[in-house]
């Protein structure tokens, strides 16, 4: 093969000799043997040419035109083609060769770019392992958040015109449960309606565009045009009469008034708006002692065959939910580990849950949440818990699924969330650094941060800077996240506090206690998700619960002086249906 | 002799390598060979000459870097996964149902006699210790008590814990008892149980810190300790029957009632029952998702009948799992409540593995160190069963008895306090150890194939209040045969379980590095850097082979010519012939060995006159061939 190619050379060279310069590049053994005569009657280009070569001798080709070099090169390469656009005979075939070395050449090109492009891609590998699990921190909380006996006095106010309202509105009888309550009406008879004059509830007409009704004071009152219908765009409300509430700025000509199609979730709107205002101003510390302690709330508690007891949760305070406690979620103590699958070995817990102290208007369901989360994961109470109901066991079984994803430049991950302007949220939250500071889930994927506003030290000026930040939209309490005036930038006041609505319809008020910032945070590099399977059985049965439920007491009966009934308790079971650990992994697909 | 000359004659052959100097070989290696670099290091000046020298050996160390990255890749045994997500035909899994009761009440009563006044007279204790000194002279089996008594811990004087019996003053009568025990019900007190071993001398309190989980576990653990001793066969037949719990059945369109179900003694929640397990017959397969192709069951648990201490909690329990495994409905089973209709909508996600040597897992727990006693019920590896069967290994070599809850070896016996005292205590104390649990969780490894049955559950009531009256007439009929209500909605449980829309998620393991995969990255990497094939390799082989056969002749040489000199030393040495001469000099322009070509077109007329100015050397094998011949020969005779 090389011979014959040898020989095909040596023919071209033949062949060519006849039409170029019968110079053969190969047979010149050095630069020296260059003729130098005709320097001296060359033009100045040429001179400078022959000059280099001869204070830079070169060995190896010996090319005195660029014709040459390619010649030299094309012949010696060792890629394939170029050999035989030099090699072919006649100028088609010669051309043909030119353009499938060309096109070989930009195909590679073209694939070296994608390659270099794909080059940060990621291949996923799913394993199993079995091991020893860490057992995930569980906090639960009560759903309604304060005692209603504890919180009454502060509240007194706010029921009784909440009453009024359903009696007017619905002629809703007297309630015969909570008949003191009336006897508070009496004293109050003669006060001013104070809430329902600063966010009046409103009956609107159908056939009256533009007139409502005020509850209270049986007023017509004009609204202006802005008339926003809670989710009008998802349906078309055909009722009659809507009921709706109206926020005005301070100086009541930029109005807001918000509709629903049923009076329960206009009247609990409502309610919540007063509710979350009259508890803003109330201290940390008292709201605590307001709500349930652990030993009242947790009546037995067993994890992995052994008991615990309420030393084994720590307290964090949520403004809707009261008092959370979390297990598993102990401050310099090692994380507890489960080494067997199986209820018996998980955490079992009975709850006292007393119906008796719920907040009528607050809450309507009765139960306890959980929500199973990483430790150093936020729980985020409002969205991810699971519900608890009472009288009944609640068993949850867990698989463990932990992803791993790569950092940049392979995805948008932060390792910990050092290079995500994440800062300026936490200096936002120093604004009030006694309050906890709330991580909560946006609806995009990002994070939601909340974090307490005092509005005593707060100023009007200093709200508004906040949201200066560009990555930072500011977004108000969770409540009052439905009552956004709807107009960008502009700041209404409400109850004394001050409403701005970001530009996709996202919120902020500060005044009531709380001011949250969002920002699209990108996940982390590892998370740990359980998948839960909750079941349900009746606990206690028939048979069961006549001992059970005064053991149950005996257990309680330092907490409380009251026969339990079993519509108190709940039970709840969280453990690992089996050790085997899913990761997903991201490893780089090329290197 | 024939064969030897042949052999020598390949010899020969081979050591007619390409020079009898190094510096020859290099030249016509890299002259010769197809690697790009080499040939550009002889056929340039001397700068380039370096350069591409340079050149050559970076590159070289290049692709050795690359092929181990390769190569280190290959053996870590990497894998791709593929997912794929839809809907087929599957095999509906097995369903296995439970009572969440173990024995009917009625049929355990005279085995429980004796406990259960013993754990009411507990009670009483308890709640009203004042009132119950009366009763609690009533007759007792004192015997039971006396083995693990309960106590309560006095531990208002954080240094002094008092240690109180329950009837303490009756038995063992100790001091002041009845006196501290009525202010012990407030804050301060805890439950314990004594758990004793070797007669009594060596004693250890498990605390708990609520009243209800100390006597649930006392109870508990006398309970299983009277069930051990009655033979299994009774215990079947103490336990839910098939044909009283299982009401109606139907499965996609086609009926079914308890024959259909295979029936297992599970400790803890007595007969269970399995629809689908695979044993015998083939398994069903289920086309369609939706309810109406599922399996549809109607149960009875019989909540009137439970044993009121064993078990507080009412209803079914429930597991899907793969054909031909054993249910551990006590780990991965569900709850289904009683007086509502559970739809249960089923993913089935498995995860196959490829095995050693890609993953760690087992594909039929063969090479697992560790008896498998699930084995009798002929039913699949499963790492639950390896760690039960590990406890109960642990638990048979340290208490020298099994556990009830977990099958026996044969030849060995259940835990129970008359023949095995001490048992309580080992038991207790092996089940708090974390040793043996990491032992076990050491030795088991998971299997290849890792099924898991996603479950979308949803409840409502039923039956609705005005289907009620004819169906609880019709169930009572069907049942007891009676015109009367026997039935209750606190008792009967309605059951749907089907394939959802999607109901397979496949993960499978494929080797991501095969073979084919190693070669052709390999090839890549020396094609790239010095494009270079497997036969370059060879022709690299070749040449260190000649270099070894020329080391060997020189050595040869140089053994000769010593030995030479010893037996002339007188001389200087014999005057050198011309074919020494030659070969002194020429051997530069030395032929490979091939096809001879015709003279005129000889192949190498540049490249032999290039890199060694001088006079092209004649054909001298005449000359050469004879002295080397000789040489070769003795050569051979050394190396051999």
């Amino acid at each position: 093969m090389l011979a014959r190619e040898r020989a095909d050379e040596r023919r071209t060279r033949i062949a060519h000799s006849r039409a170029l310069d019968p110079l053969e590049p190969r047979a010149r053994p050095s630069s020296k043997s260059c003729p130098q005569s005709p320097i001296l009657a060359m033009a100045p280009g040429e001179k400078i040419k022959a000059k280099i070569k001869k204070n830079l001798p070169v060995t190896g080709p010996q090319a005195p035109t660029i014709k040459e070099l390619m010649r030299w090169y094309c012949l010696n390469t060792n890629t394939h083609g170029c050999r035989r656009i030099v090699v072919s005979r006649g100028r088609l075939r010669r051309l043909l060769w030119i353009g499938f070395t060309l096109t070989a050449v930009a195909l590679i090109l073209w694939q070296c770019a994608l390659l270099v492009f794909s080059f940060y891609t990621v291949s996923v590998s799913i394993k199993v392992h079995f091991r020893k699990l860490d057992f995930p921190a569980v906090t639960i909380c009560n759903i309604n958040p304060y005692k209603y006996s504890a919180v009454r006095h502060l509240l007194a106010d706010l029921e009784q015109e909440t009453r009024e309202a359903l009696k007017s509105l619905y002629g809703f009888p007297e309630s015969r449960k909570r008949r003191d309550a009336e006897s508070w009406s009496s004293v109050l008879e003669g006060m001013q309606p104070r809430f329902s004059h600063r966010i009046p509830l409103l009956i609107f007409d159908q056939y009256e565009k533009g007139k409502a009704r005020d509850f209270f004071t049986g007023r017509k009152r004009k609204v202006d045009g802005r008339l926003i219908h809670k989710a009008s765009n998802v349906m078309h409300i055909e009722s009659k009469q809507v009921v709706g509430f109206q926020l005005c700025s301070n100086d009541t000509s930029d109005c807001a008034t918000y509709t629903f199609s049923s009076g329960i979730n206009a009247i609990q709107e409502w309610y919540k708006l007063h509710y979350m205002n009259i508890m803003a101003q109330v201290p940390l510390e008292k709201k605590i002692n307001m709500s349930y302690s652990a030993e009242e709330l947790l009546v037995t508690c067993f994890f992995d065959g052994v008991s615990c007891d309420a030393r084994n949760f720590t307290l964090f305070h949520h403004p809707m939910h009261g008092n959370c406690y979390t297990f598993n979620n102990r401050e310099n103590e090692t994380i507890l580990s489960t080494s067997m699958g199986g209820s018996e070995y998980g955490l079992q817990v009975i709850l006292y849950i007393n119906e008796e102290e719920y907040n009528p208007f607050l809450v309507s369901s009765t139960g306890a949440k959980v929500i199973i989360h990483r430790q150093d994961e936020y729980p985020f109470v409002e969205d991810v818990g699971t519900e608890i109901e009472t009288a009944m066991v609640t068993s949850i079984g867990m698989h463990l699924t932990e992803s791993f994803k790569l950092s940049e430049p392979y995805s948008q991950c932060t390792e910990d969330g050092s290079d995500v302007p994440i800062r300026n949220i936490y200096n936002a939250c120093l604004l009030a650094p006694d309050l906890p500071s709330f991580v909560l889930p946006d609806k995009d994927g990002g994070e939601m941060w909340m974090c307490p506003v005092r509005p005593a030290s707060t100023s009007r000026s200093q709200l508004l800077q906040l949201p200066a930040t560009p990555q930072l939209d500011v977004l108000l309490l969770p409540t009052a996240s439905s009552l956004c005036p709807g107009r960008a930038g502009l700041p209404v006041c409400v109850q004394g506090s001050l409403q701005v609505c970001g530009p996709q319809g996202v919120r902020w008020t500060a005044g009531l206690g709380w001011a949250a910032y969002t920002h699209t945070v990108p996940s982390s590099l590892s998370f740990k998700e359980w998948t839960l399977t909750t079941s349900l059985a009746q606990w206690p049965s028939v048979v069961s619960e006549k001992w059970l439920l005064p053991v149950l007491t005996w257990d309680q009966g330092r907490q409380i002086n009251k026969k339990l009934n079993k519509t108190d308790l709940a039970k709840l079971l969280i453990f690992y249906k089996d050790l085997n650990q899913r990761s997903i992994m991201e490893s780089p697909a090329n290197s | 002799m024939h064969v030897k000359k042949y052999l020598l004659k390949c010899l020969h052959r081979l050591q007619k390598g390409p020079g009898y100097t190094y510096k020859e070989l290099l030249v016509w290696y890299c002259d010769n060979t197809n690697t790009h670099g080499p040939k550009r290091i002889i056929c340039e000046g001397p700068k380039k000459k370096a350069m591409w020298f340079l050149l050559t050996l970076l590159f070289t160390a290049l692709v050795c870097w690359q092929w181990g990255i390769f190569i280190r890749t290959y053996l870590s045994w990497e894998v791709s996964v593929s997912l794929s997500i839809g809907f087929k035909t599957m095999d509906f899994p097995a369903v296995t149902i439970c009572n969440a009761s173990p024995f009917k009440y009625s049929k355990v009563k005279h085995l429980l006699k004796d406990l259960d006044e013993l754990m009411e007279a507990v009670l009483e204790r308890i709640l009203a210790p004042e009132l119950s000194h009366a009763s609690a002279t009533r007759t007792l089996n004192s015997s039971i008590w006396n083995h693990t008594p309960l106590v309560l811990i006095d531990e208002r004087n954080p240094h002094h814990p008092v240690i109180l019996d329950l009837f303490g003053d009756n038995h063992n009568g100790l001091t002041n008892s009845s006196a501290s025990e009525k202010i012990c019900n407030a804050h301060g007190c805890k439950m314990a149980m004594r758990l004793c071993s070797l007669n009594g001398t060596q004693c250890t309190f498990r605390n708990f810190t609520s009243a209800t989980q100390a006597v649930t576990e006392w109870y508990s653990l006398q309970a299983t300790n009277i069930f051990a001793q009655v033979p299994q066969q009774e215990l079947v037949e103490m336990s839910y029957p098939g044909e009283q719990m299982i009401l109606a059945c139907l499965f996609g369109a086609e009926p079914c009632n308890y024959r259909n179900f295979t029936s297992i003694f599970y400790p803890h929640y007595g007969n269970c029952y399995i629809f689908n397990w695979g044993m015998t017959e083939k398994a069903l397969p289920s086309a369609n998702p939706g309810t109406e192709f599922g399996l549809k069951l109607i149960l009875d648990i019989g909540q009137e009948d439970y044993v009121p201490f064993l078990t507080s909690t009412a209803g079914v329990r429930l597991m899907l799992h793969e054909q031909r495994s054993y249910p551990f409905i006590r780990d991965e089973g569900i709850y289904a409540m009683s007086g509502t209709e559970t739809s249960i909508g089923v993913l089935v996600d498995k995860l196959q593995r490829m095995g050693e040597p890609y993953s760690p897992c087992t594909v039929n727990g063969s090479e697992v160190p560790v008896r498998n006693f699930y084995n009798d019920y002929n039913t699949t590896y499963s790492i639950q069963a390896c760690l039960r069967s590990c406890f109960q290994d642990h638990m048979i070599h340290s208490c020298k008895c099994g556990h009830y809850l977990y099958p026996l070896p044969h030849g060995e016996k259940y835990c129970n306090n008359r023949d095995f005292p001490d048992w309580a205590h080992c038991y207790s104390h092996l089940q708090m150890s974390v040793t043996q649990r990491e032992t076990c969780i050491g030795m088991c490894k998971e299997s290849c194939n890792d099924t898991q049955y996603k479950m979308t559950i949803s409840m409502a009531d039923w039956p609705s209040e005005a289907s009620e009256d004819w169906i609880f007439h019709v169930l009572s009929q069907e049942r007891d045969q009676s015109t009367n209500i026997t039935l209750s909605r606190k008792g009967i449980v309605k059951l749907n379980i089907y394939f959802q829309e999607f109901n397979y998620r496949t993960i499978e393991e494929s080797a991501a590095n095969n073979l084919v995969w190693l070669l052709s990255n390999l090839g890549g990497q020396f094609g790239f850097w010095m494009g270079g094939s497997v036969l370059c390799l060879i022709e690299f082989g070749e040449i260190i082979i000649d270099f070894v056969w020329i080391t060997i002749i020189n050595l040869v040489a140089l053994a000769k010519s010593l030995r030479q000199r010893r037996a002339q030393a007188s001389y200087s040495g014999p005057p050198p012939t011309v074919a020494e001469l030659v070969e002194a000099h020429t051997n530069f322009g030395f032929q490979p060995d091939t096809a001879p070509r015709s003279p005129n077109t000889g192949p190498y007329p540049n490249e032999q006159a290039l890199p060694i100015p001088g006079t092209p050397p004649p054909n001298y094998d005449s000359l050469r061939l004879q002295p080397l011949d000789v040489m070769e020969s003795d050569s051979e005779g050394d190396a051999i």
